[in-house]
């Protein structure tokens, strides 16, 4: 009896613990629902403000929804490693731009091999010591990985806190960031609305460079020199006679900005060659028309074309088109230095404005003490010529140095919208991603469909519930109502501890519940089998009963063991909302050995003897 | 309420006919297997997939050949709910360019009937790659889990049959999905995380029946000649047929719930364990206690009972 009140108290402790555990989660439904019900905007504010903190406080530990549920976006990105390492090597020739193109190749086939690794192969392969191109001359191979590898785990580490500086700024509630073995950063966003937006502050590596552009007679010599270069890949230069003038600048130019290039109904008939595409106009501007931006960013882009140009320059697009009076758009094509002469590094603040000239959107910026001293430098060393201010290889703007800056400050301009230039203030400030970023995986609820999930999350529980519940009265009479007791306290449980430990519910969570329901009562079935049995064979109830769950119980355990086994490596190999699936399935399973054991058990042994407990009991 | 009360079934008698049926089985998977291949969702594959909702009743034809004018190369089919499909295309890094020029063509062709974009995923090769490695790497796991648990638990004999039974049970419904997959509009039968999560659970839940006859049996073989060990199997068997089907019959109930009202992610998982938990209780009856009675009756060695 003494045994029977330990078990009654720790039963009962159990229920609070679970109760107490998911009122927030109550609370929180039930504010929820009074904040809707309001009719006026008024009255549902002033609530609102009135019960702030209790609000607050159930939310805070009500049980978190999944992305599924929820909607929102789940996203693998992989950090280019092979960028970075690309960025360390210094006076890189033929030889290494080869064999990086190599490891490329390699690394795009092999997914899980380290990409240090796989460059340091590349180079053994063709016997050439890594230290020719990395770090000091006296490294040894081996010490040169290390380097590389620290490196880039410190890439890794870097583009998290970036990351994640960039989406607070934005503003998610709960965001999740973590890294993924060496190169990898899954990100979890629920409830965003502008998927296109978020991806381009999570993407935006903003390599801010300050470039010096060349005078406009360099830049018609080179372009001059690349301008036979034919749009498509080499192979296909299969027609040589061009539409129309093949030459830009032996040709006489159209003194209005009119492009020199066929139309886009001609450039589909067979456009082949870069000068087809490239106008130039008295000024000495180089532009490209809008329809063959995409060529020609791809051609410029190309190492045969750039080797072309003189020495330490490349050819830039600008960001935005320019439009001619009737309407035309063209890109201008500068020709710059290829070192910069500052890179947003040095970029300490940065404040999304309206320009106070023009009233379109800017970003002005300031630098830090380094960067200011450089900047009044650079901007002395270089009156009436023009520095190009470019953004992830895009040329904003160029203007004119008019005098010496000495106080740091510098403007972007040439912004599309309001929006895009808080982006770029955002991901300026947080700072340039050590290296471009990929996305390997997304999967993107919306909310509509997380709501669809959640009506048929519940209407599964509440279904799984009542079948399994109305089943096992019908066959076990009063014994089934004691293993009803215990399933609601086994559902409960699950529910607590999700809430408890802040483990978001998901959609196959919720089918792991139902699933539980299913199995949870195996247990009380095994039992209640065999008390059926030792009643046939003449025992009393209360024996049949010790009997009944003592010779049941190593059947339970191991059934309970082989599916909590099962569902724990589900958890430690499984991604994203099937470790969901995996939680619940692991805690339910556990709990049902206490709930379909124990809680039952301490009924019958309360009840045996009593006017509500006989034979006929178990059915 | 009684089910399967005084049984006499002949399960030993019988078990021929068992094996060949599960024989039939295993093969026919097995070739579909090496023929068909396994339908993979694209958690192994890659690719992109989105659903879309319209507002009013779209015919599926009309809705791939605006996706195929508009240059969407890939499958459009219907999916679980009304109005809504599913479009599956190669992966893109960035989808936002596939969500806008689904949404615009279909703006432009369809003006009279909204649609919505509700989910998108887009899953990269080297992601599919190692989720694959990971979903066989707990397959494994959990099989040779299970196994040492089983042979800790049982004698050499038993053990040998329940996991023999487990493997039964995995690859009868890998094979069914080898076979049913893509054949029906409102399960896609594609293996994918969540089939893995129903093959781990039928893996782990598979050997529930198979303890309780195994315990029944040991429990009544301790100390008998060989001579009755057919008739103590048979009884065995027959004792244990109503709380071996009705542990079944609760899970299934559970499932068949899952698989009616828990939509169509949760429909082809639903479908995998359905099978799983049937082709478990059959193999716990007719496969791995008859393999049991087989080997013992042909070796020379009793059973070494474990403890007194």
């Amino acid at each position: 009896m003494k045994n029977n009140r330990f078990k009654l108290i720790l039963i009962a402790v159990v229920a609070l613990v679970s109760v107490w555990s998911i009122w927030p989660t109550y609370r929180d439904y039930a504010l929820t629902q009074k904040l809707k019900s309001f009719h006026s905007a008024e009255d549902s504010l002033k609530f609102a403000i009135d019960n702030r903190e209790a609000i607050e406080q159930a939310k805070d530990k009500s049980l978190k929804l999944g992305l599924d549920l929820k909607g929102g976006m789940h996203l693998v990105m992989e950090v280019d490693i092979l960028d970075l390492v690309e960025q360390k090597a210094w006076n890189k020739d033929a030889t290494f731009t080869r064999i990086m193109a190599d490891v490329k190749k390699e690394s795009a086939e092999q997914f899980n091999a380290n990409v240090v690794d796989l460059v340091a192969a590349g180079f053994k392969k063709e016997n050439i010591r890594l230290s020719r191109y990395f770090y000091d001359m006296r490294d040894s191979d081996q010490e040169i990985v290390n380097k590389l590898n620290g490196e880039a785990k410190d890439a890794l580490t870097r583009a998290r806190e970036i990351i994640r500086n960039r989406i607070d700024q934005y503003g998610v509630a709960e965001p999740v960031i973590q890294t993924q073995g060496s190169q990898r950063l899954v990100i979890e966003l629920s409830g965003v609305t502008d998927e296109a937006r978020v991806r381009r502050l999570l993407m935006g590596t903003a390599k801010l460079e300050f470039k010096l552009v060349k005078d406009s007679e360099t830049l018609l010599r080179a372009v001059q020199r690349i301008g036979s270069t034919p749009l498509v890949a080499p192979a296909a230069n299969a027609v040589a006679t061009a539409p129309v003038d093949s030459s830009v600048t032996t040709a006489p130019v159209a003194a209005a900005p009119v492009p020199a290039a066929p139309a886009p109904q001609a450039a589909a008939a067979g456009v082949k060659k870069l000068s087809d595409v490239i106008g130039m106009m008295p000024n000495g501007q180089v532009f490209t028309p809008e329809y063959a931006r995409d060529q020609v960013t791809a051609v410029l882009n190309r190492p045969d074309v750039q080797a072309l140009l003189p020495q330490d320059t490349q050819l830039l697009l600008a960001a935005k088109p320019e439009m001619t009076a009737n309407g035309e758009k063209y890109f201008p094509i500068y020709l710059v230095q290829k070192t910069p002469e500052l890179t947003g590094g040095v970029i300490t603040e940065a404040k999304a404005t309206f320009s106070a000239q023009d009233n379109q959107p800017e970003v002005s910026m300031s630098m830090n003490d380094e960067g200011t001293s450089k900047w009044a430098r650079i901007t002395g060393a270089n009156i009436g010529k023009q520095i190009a201010i470019v953004l992830d290889s895009a040329v904003y703007s160029a203007p004119v140095v008019q005098s010496r800056i000495p106080s740091g400050n510098s403007v972007i301009n040439g912004i599309g919208d309001l929006n895009e230039a808080k982006d770029l203030e955002i991901i300026l400030k947080a700072g340039a991603l050590p290296a471009p970023v990929r996305i390997l995986e997304e999967r993107t609820v919306g909310p509509s469909l997380g709501a669809d999930y959640i009506r048929a999350g519940m209407y599964s529980l509440i279904w799984g519930f009542t079948a399994v519940a109305i089943f096992m009265i019908l066959y076990y009479n009063k014994a089934g109502i004691a293993a009803d007791l215990a399933l609601v306290l086994n559902i409960l449980v699950v529910i607590s501890v999700l809430a408890g430990f802040s483990a978001a519910l998901t959609l196959p969570g919720i089918a792991g519940i139902v699933l539980t329901m299913g199995m949870a009562v195996d247990a009380n079935v095994l039992i209640y089998e065999r008390i059926r049995e030792e009643l046939g064979e003449g025992k009393s109830l209360r024996m049949a009963i010790d009997a009944g769950y003592s010779r049941a119980f190593s059947s339970i355990l191991d059934s309970h063991v082989t599916t909590l086994a099962a569902a724990f490596l589900l958890y430690v190999y499984g991604v994203g909302p099937i470790q969901g699936f995996a939680v619940t399935l692991m805690i339910g399973t556990a709990a049902s050995l206490f709930t379909a054991i124990v809680v039952t058990r301490s009924l019958f042994d309360l009840l045996v003897g009593s006017k509500f407990m006989n034979e006929k009991s178990f059915g | 309420m009684r089910i399967f009360q005084k049984t006499n079934f002949n399960f030993i008698k019988h078990r021929k006919i068992a094996y060949a049926i599960s024989t039939i089985l295993l093969v026919a998977g097995m070739v579909s297997l090496f023929v068909r291949g396994l339908n993979y969702g694209i958690d192994f594959k890659g690719g992109s997939e989105v659903v879309i909702r319209f507002e009013k009743p779209v015919d599926v034809g009309a809705v791939r050949a605006i996706m195929e004018q508009a240059g969407v190369n890939g499958s459009v089919k219907q999916y679980g709910m009304d109005r809504a499909f599913l479009l599956k295309t190669d992966f893109q890094g960035d989808t936002s360019k596939l969500k806008a020029l689904i949404s615009n063509s279909l703006a432009s062709r369809l003006p009279g009937n909204p649609s919505q974009i509700l989910s998108i995923q887009a899953v990269g090769p080297s992601i599919a790659s190692d989720m694959k490695m990971s979903a066989l790497k707990a397959l494994a796991a959990a099989l040779v889990g299970i196994l040492l648990y089983v042979s800790v638990r049982f004698e050499f004999k038993f053990a040998t049959a329940g996991v023999a039974a487990i493997f039964h049970d995995v690859l009868t419904v890998l094979g069914l999905f080898s076979l049913l997959g893509g054949l029906f509009d409102f399960m896609p039968l594609e293996v994918d995380q969540s089939i893995i999560a129903a093959f781990l659970t039928i893996a782990g839940y598979s050997i529930t029946d198979t303890v309780v006859v195994y315990d029944r049996i040991r429990e009544r073989l301790r100390g008998q000649k060989p001579s009755d060990y057919e008739r103590i199997f048979n009884e065995s068997m027959n004792q244990t047929l109503s709380r071996t089907i009705i542990t079944s019959g609760t899970t299934m109930l559970s499932v068949i719930v899952l698989f009616i009202f828990a939509g169509p992610a949760i429909r082809s998982f639903a479908f995998a364990m359905f099978a799983g938990i049937l082709v478990g209780t059959y193999s716990s009856i007719f496969v791995a206690a008859p393999i049991v009675f087989d080997w013992q009756t042909r070796s020379k060695s009793p059973i070494k009972f474990r403890g007194a």
